[in-house]
């Protein structure tokens, strides 16, 4: 027993001593190669369709053009899976073994600055969350203007609701907006929404409901029924994650209203009969905002970025909006050109869309409350 | 107010009671017929969002919504089973394998489902129109005026579930199976000395709970949204369980308090139009009219004891 006891306690020693001779040191940044390696922690599950998927395939873009070699980790998006946030953290970070440590949401802001701290010289990225901003040199916050995006899809529906030559476009000047939470990120998608919408048709109303869950598809489905019944909504633009698509199955179903996407191109993603009745979706392009990322980094501005945030439009292709399959189908020709002309204005700067994000006045609630039919 | 008013005094409004609580009363029931054997079945959220994956699975390798139902009400009653052999054979705490089956309900449907499928999260695109359950509109009933909207066009489940009150019902009160359950219920040992078999009862509790909750699983994924998606069932299981003691445990009573979370819920999507009003508080209504009702329960029976007490004093008194 001793034996072998002695003998296990002298294979650790070797393991970890081996170990330790193996390890890069983390401050070894930008690889020689030129090759970086990546991991990508996923508080939730790949698979959402949106977010994490957007991220992943612009991942995999960069490792197939030989850029980067990555590795993703799902630590799944429950409360229990909590705890393990955190530790999957440290372990990464304490691995030394990456150039980069990816996550994103705004869940994980307090797990990351605990071990940005920690390990000062360990470089992370967090997309969507603007938290922590500048109080860590080795952390760089992607924030989307989706208040910029919100402002295309505002001006389309605006212009599509009067559109009544279109099947199912009714009369009433109304269109629903199904959020996930009324939270100032939900809230900044919504305000450009409003923006777009009262700069292009002022008589238009828009009908706002929250489902409070970004999982709860039934319920949501119950609000998209409600506001096509009651308020006479032709239009719904879901912005609640996995809830957000009973948005599309209330405008299927009733087939009395058509849908917009959000963060990814859901046409391609929902089955055929929502996918038929999608105008269009609103892009946050996590992938692309990756791609912008390394193309800076390799040309040597990145040490800059880190520490501040990096607010991502529609010129670094962080946001946008789908213009092919249905919307060139289906929206009238002026609709389509109001939408384009509007992503000129955006894009150049003539017009400068609100944000919801840091806004003590709550215009954005305010507006909300002066459209609702 | 008016507004909400207008909204509420149409019957697609009661049509959609009708649809929210069908779920809730499935599993509902499953949580009465589990607790009238004595067993206190927690895994009904778990067992849901399971039952709902495979329903939608095999509805779809199969492609008839049949089999997917069948499917569904199968693995509802073996998790169920399991449940209680974890409980009843190996003595585990029934509570505590109960939140194992709603763990395995909420990480492993994705596991499932990515090794079935290679998808992950949701199955938006394998759904097709006829993989899901049919709706029925009743002849005759649907063409009287606003009774007809509001009774006719729900899916098969949605009549099964309101049937089911009545099944259970004669079950418990005019079969001797349902005799067998309630002694078991009530006291086991008694039973067990008169020489009923308490485990085999247990057993089959245990078996129609799940299924009831299986079946509740399909509607969500086939009918109520099209497809599953990780997450869906979004605590009605729980809400269940509070509809089950809230209606004493009685299939009739569990009805009401389904229905109530049902006309809540219900409320809840109509008032979230209202500008002006905070969507937090728009939210807890269905929770509010749950403390509310048990309030007024409460209340109810209290006054019930006493005038039942009142006499008897009385007569002592003399």
């Amino acid at each position: 027993m001793k034996k072998l006891l002695a003998l296990m306690l002298a294979l650790i020693l070797a393991v970890a001593a081996f170990g330790c001779g193996e390890k890069t040191p983390a401050d070894e940044q930008g690889s020689e190669d030129g090759v970086y390696n990546v991991v990508s922690l996923v508080n939730g599950n790949l698979g959402d369709k949106s977010f994490f998927d957007s991220c992943e395939s612009g991942l995999k873009a960069l490792q197939d053009a030989g850029r980067i070699t990555y590795k993703t980790i799902e630590m799944g998006g429950t409360d229990e899976d909590q705890p393990k946030w955190l530790e999957t953290l440290y372990e990464v970070a304490e691995s030394g073994e990456y150039d980069l440590i990816i996550c994103g949401t705004y869940q994980m802001p307090d797990y990351l600055k605990e071990v940005a701290t920690e390990y000062p010289d360990q470089k992370f990225l967090i997309y969507d969350d603007t938290t922590y901003v500048g109080e860590n040199s080795n952390v760089v916050n992607f924030s989307y203007k989706q208040n910029d995006m919100g402002y295309l899809v505002g001006v389309f529906a605006a212009s599509m609701t009067s559109a009544t030559e279109v099947a199912n476009i009714n009369p009433e000047k109304v269109v629903g907006f199904i959020g996930g939470v009324d939270s100032p990120v939900i809230n900044d998608f919504l305000y450009g929404f409003l923006q777009g919408i009262k700069d292009t048709d002022p008589e238009v109303k828009v009908d706002t409901r929250y489902v409070n869950s970004y999982v709860d598809a039934p319920l949501a489905k119950e609000l998209g029924i409600s506001m096509i019944n009651d308020n006479a909504c032709d239009i719904i633009w879901g912005v609640a994650g996995l809830s957000g698509n009973g948005g599309a199955e209330a405008a299927a179903e009733t087939g009395k209203s058509w849908f917009i996407g959000v963060d990814s191109d859901q046409e391609l993603t929902l089955p055929e009969e929502q996918a038929a009745i999608t105008l269009t979706s609103g892009l946050k392009n996590i992938g692309q905002s990756l791609i912008w990322f390394f193309d800076k980094w390799d040309a040597g501005e990145a040490d800059a970025l880190f520490g501040t945030q990096v607010n991502l439009g529609l010129n670094e292709g962080g946001v946008g909006i789908v213009t092919d399959k249905n919307f060139a189908k289906i929206a009238p020709q002026a609709v389509q050109d109001a939408v384009l002309a509007a992503q000129e204005k955006v894009a150049s700067g003539e017009i400068t869309v609100p944000t919801a994000i840091g806004d003590e006045t709550n215009g954005a609630v305010a507006l909300r409350d002066s459209m609702q039919p | 107010m008016k507004q909400l008013m207008e909204m509420v005094f149409q019957a697609e409004f009661f049509a959609s009671v009708i649809r929210i609580t069908a779920p809730i009363l499935f599993a509902a029931l499953g949580a009465v017929i589990a607790e009238k054997a004595g067993l206190t079945n927690m895994g009904l959220e778990g067992m849901m969002m399971i039952a709902a994956l495979f329903g939608t699975l095999t509805s779809y390798w199969t492609q008839s919504w049949l089999v997917g139902v069948f499917c569904a009400l199968l693995v509802g009653m073996l998790l169920s089973l399991m449940v209680g052999f974890f409980a009843l054979k190996l003595k585990t705490d029934i509570i505590l394998a109960g939140i194992a089956v709603n763990m395995l309900g909420g990480g492993g449907t994705i596991f499932l489902l990515y090794m079935f499928t290679g998808m992950r999260g949701n199955t938006g695109s394998l759904v097709s129109q006829n993989i899901l359950i049919p709706t029925l509109e009743i002849p005759l009933i649907k063409d009287i005026p606003v009774l007809g909207e509001i009774l006719s066009g729900h899916s098969l489940l949605t009549y099964l579930a309101f049937l089911f009150v009545f099944l259970l019902w004669v079950l418990l009160y005019k079969t001797p199976l349902g005799l067998n359950i309630r002694a078991v219920g009530e006291n086991n040992h008694a039973a067990e000395s008169v020489g009923i078999k308490v485990r085999r009862i247990q057993y089959i509790a245990l078996a129609f709970s799940g299924a009831l909750a299986g079946l509740g699983g399909a509607f969500m994924s086939m009918y109520y949204s099209q497809g599953w998606n990780s997450g869906m069932v979004a605590g009605r299981g729980f809400i269940a369980l509070a509809a089950q003691a809230m209606g004493r445990g009685e299939p009739m009573g569990t009805l009401l308090s389904s229905l109530l979370f049902g006309l809540a819920q219900a409320l809840r999507t109509k008032a979230s139009a209202l500008p002006d009003i905070s969507t937090y508080l728009v939210s807890v209504i269905p929770y509010v009219a749950t403390v509310l009702g048990l309030v007024f329960y409460a209340a109810a029976t209290m006054r019930r004891v006493k005038k039942a007490r009142r006499p008897k004093e009385e007569a002592e008194e003399k």
